[in-house]
């Protein structure tokens, strides 16, 4: 079996020797047009005059688009159509498109972009979380409020309270290989779209929306992206929609990308939050009570921003069980970048809100942190032993809704409720946390990490040093897998077999680099017992699989894995079926194994067995698909299964401050990460690491300037911090917890896309564990926690104190 | 980037005449000058290469004095200037990556007086004097602002003469993603006479902190100015700090410099 080996990344030779073709490298048909935007230089306004007579005259330029020039739909929002193509005399950011400019080279096109004249009459920008709140620009009529238990009774009961507020900052996906499409006309207004997106469904989408034509007009290709962490679910649609439109207008290819300043100014990022909380225990360290007030910057338009801060509101809670909550969550409508989906997708903002708590309360009572979390963790859940007879189901369910826009509004009655177990823990939204591994996964981790050891050290150090201070921090994820918006959780899978035994695989899962694409190709070549180089991998393609969801929530490998599955075990059953005939033998003994077919006592080498499926004229090509079972969820009232499972991990980060200027460093980071069974160990170990120092970044150095007119200051790498190489931590021990996941997924392994970005937050809790050690008083550290912050928090820890 | 003509001549005066016409300007490493020129935030008619001229290369001892030419690459000085002048070599090493140390020029950058870059504060702080083609400036009256200095349309920097201090050292807080100094400090010791300048702060460029030099004149420790600040006020507050905080920097760098010095 190919599954849960450590495979290389299917494409690491291409990425290495050059060969790995991106969107950019495709090669053009020789009258391709390149295409930019003309972006507003206010953060609001109405446009009095557009003189773009020097755009048209400038060399090499074909046409100059507005609004009025679309041939259909200006409209390229995910969901809510309020994020027009081109901005319709209203600007609402620096950095909204107002014009397309269509050349005959990318640089022609950028330098005509320039030469616009646009007349504004400013208006009043709301740039800040307390300029929205006090203006009451919000999405939805008011905020959101999940509430449980009985929170006077907490109230009554808590022997400790703190109270207090962080500021995170928002994080620019950096992807290395920028926002890009190119839209290849075809006869008869049919419309060919390759583009870097994690969604290909949504592109053909608005792509058949901005066109006037049905979906079937338009198809949409995507073989790989260089990263898309969140920042190509959505945010792709203006361009794919600027180039099909282009390439309609002038019956020439259109190709357009982002160079990285205009990439940076132009697309959403992760949503900034300010939190508020109030938290109490009881005399013996549990939590009785916590409120939160999530004040969430969401930007101009909604894009995604609702399930975004749901899921915050959801990870409010991480990997403790607190009996009376309330988390109340204000998506605040301001004039910057639309803020978008971002790895995590508002699981880390709400889950730094509860750490916080955690580190403050352990202050206040002065005990080790880490106590105090331990005493608070869900209690466990009982595990997965059985680790046969693992039986994939194809589902026949029908088709549902084609909104398959994370931004898009449930429709229908959930499936069913959801029974909770009698006397299981649940979460704050009455979901059962039956398969909490946190004790197990927490204590293995301290064990192996020598955390009761480090801990004296780091005392020891501290006591010892004046100028330099260590922080030492460990903390848990727990992170819901599945979409919330339960009908994206479905998936298809298209499986050829050809005659001569070599399988060709397909499904609507997009490969980012993260490997999903090898994954899922172990699971093809375990299903029919061949050696993986049979399978052959190929680009996504909306031709091939219809109305996918995003690759996004973690869910590529648990859905894709299971369609691709299913469609491998049809092929099968109708080999097997044909082969027992043949062969005088019980279908149901035939087995697939070894590169071969095993009925009764023969083995029948795979390609003979394909070889003679074929001749006696059985269908080798088949689709597969998949739901996840088991879910439900009313995000109104907060109820529900919104999560199929919960995936778990904990990091232990131990950091060194310089307490005179604030600079910081990571010292050794420890990780024990449950990936489930893992599909491949090495991708999924490279998924932690690569989330970690992800999550770290978010929370150290990647910090996001807006100037006071709302332009975004910050948009190149010689201003703006992203982790490099030399930022890893010189002792980085990271390994993965074996833990089968108790829920029927593919070979029983566990999401990992998202999850461990959470692991980063123990960086941040080292900082202030560091800046704690400097004075009495709570440092309250900020994020990002940038050298000045770090200093500033240390000043908070010392007030008031001589020397 | 627009067209323009090129030169390369090899001899100063040949330089001088070339720059003498009308839009020509002086091209070093280009490491500064070629950005701009792709932004099209420049259009020199003719640029002028300097890297040809052998006598603006080098690094020599003349006595107590260490004289570089003008077209001498940051990675040069770093490794001619080891031994008897570590702050600056130290200066000089920690300057951008390897790339632009092997092209960029000690004369680009101070003709350039960018506000964040190093090497001013070094000929602050030892009181250097810049040699141009036609006279001797001081480095008290050479630097005059952001991005402007003494230099005279065509004027070439020749060389620059650094009396080399007895003792010295350049601390560098590096604005993480660029790696420019958010602050620099350089420190020279000269006998009684101690030299104290900073970079990368000020809203008007380089300048030398007096107070300081006073306090270490006597008494060449960081105990010296330990109870020293600096002022917040015209200081840079950016995107990438406040001015308190760069405030505070100059002081605890200041410190630190000494420490490393002494
Ligand atoms: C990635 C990067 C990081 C950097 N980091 C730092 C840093 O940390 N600290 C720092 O100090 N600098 C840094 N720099 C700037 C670097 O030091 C440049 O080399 C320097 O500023 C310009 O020198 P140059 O020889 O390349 O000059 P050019 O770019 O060729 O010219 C710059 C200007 O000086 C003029 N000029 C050049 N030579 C002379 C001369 N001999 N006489 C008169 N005028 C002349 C030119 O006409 C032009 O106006 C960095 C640059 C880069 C690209």
């Amino acid at each position: 079996m190919s599954v849960a080996k450590p495979l290389p990344h299917d494409a690491a030779p291409l990425h290495v020797t050059g060969q790995a073709r991106y969107v950019d490298d495709i090669p053009t048909p020789a009258n391709t047009l390149h295409l930019a935007f003309g972006t507003s230089a206010h953060a609001r306004a109405s446009i009095t005059a557009l003189d773009l007579a020097a755009v048209r005259a400038a060399p090499g330029v074909i046409a100059v688009l507005t609004a009025d020039d679309l041939p259909a739909a200006n409209d390229v929002s995910p969901s809510a159509h309020d994020e027009p193509l081109l901005a319709e005399g209203e600007v609402y950011y620096i950095g909204q498109p107002i014009f397309l400019v269509v050349a005959t080279s990318h640089l022609a096109a950028r330098k005509a972009a320039r030469l616009a004249t646009v007349t504004y009459a400013e208006k009043p920008a709301l740039l800040t979380i307390d300029d929205a709140m006090a203006a009451n620009s919000r999405f939805e009529d008011g905020p959101r409020e999940y509430t449980r238990g009985d929170l006077a009774a907490g109230w009554a009961q808590a022997a400790t309270t703190v109270e207090g507020s962080i500021e995170l900052g928002g994080q620019e996906h950096f992807y290395l290989e920028g926002q890009a499409a190119l839209a290849l006309p075809q006869e008869g207004g049919d419309m060919v779209v390759h583009s870097s997106t994690q969604h290909p469904t949504e592109i053909q989408h608005k792509v058949a929306e901005a066109l006037g034509v049905p979906m079937n007009a338009v198809r949409v290709e995507i073989r790989r992206m260089g990263g898309g962490f969140g920042g190509k679910e959505s945010q792709g649609n203006a361009l794919a929609c600027a180039c099909a439109v282009v390439a309609r207008l002038t019956g020439r290819p259109a190709k357009m990308r982002y160079d990285r300043d205009d990439d940076m100014m132009i697309t959403g990022k992760r949503h900034d939050f300010r939190i508020d909380y109030r938290a109490g225990v009881d005399a013996q360290g549990k939590l009785v009570a916590v409120e939160f007030d999530q004040l969430c910057r969401c930007g101009w338009a909604q894009d995604l921003s609702l399930p975004v801060a749901d899921r915050a509101m959801l990870h409010a809670d991480n990997a403790y069980f607190i009996p009376a909550v309330r988390i109340t969550s204000h998506r605040l409508k301001t004039h910057t970048q639309s803020a978008t989906a971002y790895r995590g997708f508002g699981g880390p903002q709400g889950m730094v809100g509860i750490e916080r708590v955690m580190d403050h309360l352990a202050a206040e009572l002065g005990c080790d942190p880490l106590v105090l979390r331990q005493k608070n963790f869900y209690a466990s859940g009982g595990r997965y032993l059985e680790q046969e007879n693992e039986q994939v189901a194809p589902s026949t369910a029908g088709v549902e809704e084609d909104l398959t826009s994370r931004g898009a509004v449930a429709t229908g009655e959930p499936d069913k409720v959801v029974a909770v177990p009698v006397g299981a823990q649940t979460t704050p939204y009455g979901q059962a946390v039956v398969d909490s591994v946190a004790h197990e996964l927490v204590a293995a981790l301290c064990e192996k990490a020598d955390y009761a050891g480090r801990r004296a050290a780091v005392e020891r150090w501290n006591a010892e040093n004046a100028v330099l201070k260590r922080g030492l921090a460990l903390t848990p994820v727990k992170f819901g897998i599945s979409f919330t918006l339960t009908h994206l959780n479905q998936a298809g899978a298209l499986v050829h077999v050809y005659q001569d035994g070599s399988i060709h695989m397909n499904h609507g899962g997009t490969e980012m680099g993260q490997g999903l694409f090898q994954k899922v190709a172990q699971v093809a070549a375990s299903r029919f017992g061949v050696p993986l180089e049979r399978v052959k991998i190929t680009a996504t393609d909306t031709g091939k699989v219809p109305n996918t969801s995003a690759t996004a929530a973690s869910s590529g490998s648990d859905l894709n894995g299971m369609a691709v599955a299913a469609a491998c075990d049809e092929i099968k059953a109708r080999i097997a079926a044909f082969l027992a005939e043949v062969h005088q033998a019980d279908p149901a003994e035939v087995r697939f194994e070894g590169d071969a077919v095993l009925v009764g006592a023969d083995v029948i080498p795979w390609e003979k067995a394909v070889a003679e499926a074929y001749v006696g004229r059985v269908s080798l090509s088949a689709t597969g698909f998949y739901k996840t079972p088991s879910i439900s969820w009313d995000r109104i009232k907060g109820e529900g299964r919104p999560f199929f499972y919960f995936a778990y991990g904990a990091a232990l980060t131990e950091v060194v401050v310089d307490t005179l200027t604030g600079e910081n460093r990571m010292l050794r980071v420890d990780i024990l990460h449950d990936a489930g069974t893992s599909l491949n160990p090495a991708l999924d170990i490279g998924q932690v690491e690569g989330g970690f120092i992800q999550g770290a970044g978010w929370l150290t150095t990647e910090e996001l300037v807006w100037d006071n007119t709302g332009r975004l200051t910050t948009h190149a790498p010689s201003t703006y911090k992203i982790p490099a190489c030399s930022d890893r931590p010189p002792v980085f021990n990271v390994a993965l917890w074996p833990n089968a996941n108790r829920e029927p997924t593919i070979y029983r392994s566990k999401a990992v896309g998202e999850p461990p970005f959470m692991l980063g937050i123990s960086a941040l809790m080292a900082l202030s564990d560091a800046c704690a050690a400097c004075g009495p008083h709570y440092p309250a550290l900020e994020a990002p926690a940038t050298a000045e912050h770090v200093l500033e928090a240390i000043g908070r820890a010392r007030a008031g104190e001589s020397g | 980037m627009y067209d323009f003509d090129f030169e390369k001549p090899s001899t100063i005066d040949e330089a001088v005449a070339a720059l003498s016409s009308e839009g020509a300007q002086a091209l070093g490493g280009g490491q500064t000058l070629i950005p701009t020129l792709k932004q099209r935030l420049n259009m020199p008619e003719k640029l002028v290469s300097l890297t040809g001229i052998a006598e603006m290369k080098g690094v020599s001892s003349d006595g107590g004095t260490m004289k570089i030419g003008g077209g001498t690459t940051h990675g040069t000085v770093a490794k001619e200037a080891k031994g008897s002048f570590a702050g600056l070599a130290k200066l000089a090493s920690l300057i951008g990556d390897p790339a632009v140390r092997n092209r960029g020029t000690i004369g680009g950058s101070l003709a350039n007086n960018d506000p964040a870059a190093c090497y001013p504060s070094a000929c602050m702080a030892t009181g250097a004097t810049i040699r141009t083609n036609s006279r001797e400036i001081a480095a008290d009256d050479f630097f005059d602002g952001l991005f402007t200095t003494a230099l005279e349309e065509g004027e070439i920097i020749v060389g620059v003469d650094f009396p080399v201090p007895e003792a010295s050292d350049y601390q560098k807080f590096e604005q993480p993603a660029s790696r420019f100094p958010l602050v620099g400090v350089f420190v020279a010791k000269h006998g009684d006479r101690v030299g104290v300048a900073v970079t990368g702060a000020g809203e008007d460029g380089v300048f030398r902190w007096t107070e300081a030099e006073e306090a270490l004149a006597g008494n060449f420790s960081a105990d010296a100015v330990s109870g020293l600040s600096h002022s917040a006020d015209g200081l840079i507050s950016d995107l990438h700090g406040t001015a308190e905080y760069r405030a505070h920097l100059i002081g605890v760098l200041t410190k630190r410099a000494v420490a490393a010095a002494s």
